[in-house]
């Protein structure tokens, strides 16, 4: 039996951009359509557009690195649509065996860090308003990225010294900033920090050219220098 | 007085909306008579993020101090949150033991 194939419309649709990125991404190759015979119009398989939407760090990687387009389902406007994701996804994690109690400590740390997204850039986003928020619960990830000012930028409306990336990342993740200071970022990431260390969460996290990895068991807490220079943040969370 | 935190909705994350809930607890906190506790009860909340309890607690721990009573929870993230919240203020809760 011959499979259906969607239109480049309803492609379009259920990617959530538009057909000129479609018509885009066949051309260089991102995402290639198919031709009928002799025909000129595009057609996608199903099973191909789900593949093609379910590599999230690809998508968030390349859109704070390089400002490029991504399937509208993963964008939060505003910090109450990612509320709203956030809490569909806390009802799917709850219902998942062995989640039962865990849950709570996941969604707080991707919802401390896609906070803090808002938090920081309200008003001041240098360009794109908004983040990415991508999970799927059956490979246990979670990705968020914003394209906002980043950590060192942020943190410098307080601690004006700081030198680099690394050392604004570390303080972010390590530090109590004041509590009358008007940059609070510290407190949440700080428990971020805390609970990935003690229980089975794994966390890479990137701002500017600074990435932390915290993966397996026995996990350290270090900052080191990436070979990219991003724009904002970028967090995957494995579970 | 016994409040209930799940009153502000069960997934507790951004720090905007705690300052919101701050500010809309006032006038409920001003009719509490001085001589009288304020327990906090969370259960129903399945998330409470540090923003959230930083904008919540951390002021009204320094409006009741003593007079700010935590019930136990069973929740991770409330218990978390606690603990760090214990050490950005540099000081603990009173929390109620259970009966």
């Amino acid at each position: 039996m011959e499979e259906k194939l969607l239109t480049i419309g309803q492609a379009a649709e259920y990617l959530g951009v538009s057909l000129n990125t479609l018509r885009r991404w066949d051309e260089s190759g991102k995402l290639v359509a198919i031709k009928k015979e002799g025909g000129t119009h595009r057609y996608y398989r199903e099973d191909d557009l789900e593949i093609f939407s379910s590599d999230l760090t690809r998508f968030a990687t390349e859109w704070i690195r390089n400002g490029v387009e991504f399937p509208g389902t993963f964008y939060c406007q505003t910090s109450s649509i990612f509320n709203a994701k956030l809490t569909k996804m806390q009802s799917a994690l709850m219902q998942k065996p062995g989640f039962e109690e865990l849950y709570s400590l996941i969604v707080l740390i991707a919802g401390e860090i896609g906070d803090n997204s808002f938090a920081h850039n309200l008003g001041k986003w240098p360009d794109t308003a908004g983040i990415f928020f991508g999970y799927d619960l059956e490979k246990r990830i979670i990705v968020l990225a914003d394209r906002g000012l980043g950590i060192l930028e942020t943190l410098r409306q307080v601690r004006p010294k700081l030198p680099n990336h690394v050392e604004a990342v570390k303080v972010a993740f390590t530090e109590f900033v004041s509590g009358r200071a008007p940059e609070k970022r510290g407190n949440g990431l700080k428990l971020v920090r805390e609970v990935v260390t003690d229980q089975p969460i794994d966390l890479f996290f990137i701002s500017g050219d600074a990435e932390v990895r915290m993966k397996g068991q026995n996990k350290v807490f270090r900052v080191t220098r990436g070979q990219h220079i991003v724009r904002g943040c970028l967090a995957k969370i494995e579970f | 007085m016994k409040l209930q935190i799940e009153k502000f909705g069960k997934t507790l994350i951004s720090r905007e909306l705690g300052r919101e809930a701050f500010k809309a607890f006032q006038p409920t906190l001003r009719d509490l008579p001085k001589n009288e506790d304020l327990e906090i009860d969370f259960s129903g909340v399945l998330t409470l993020s540090p923003s959230w309890a930083d904008e919540f607690l951390s002021p009204l721990f320094d409006q009741l101090d003593d007079k700010l009573i935590i019930l136990p929870s069973d929740n991770l993230s409330v218990r978390a949150t606690l603990k760090i919240l214990e050490e950005v203020n540099k000081r603990p809760f009173k929390i109620r033991p259970q009966s």
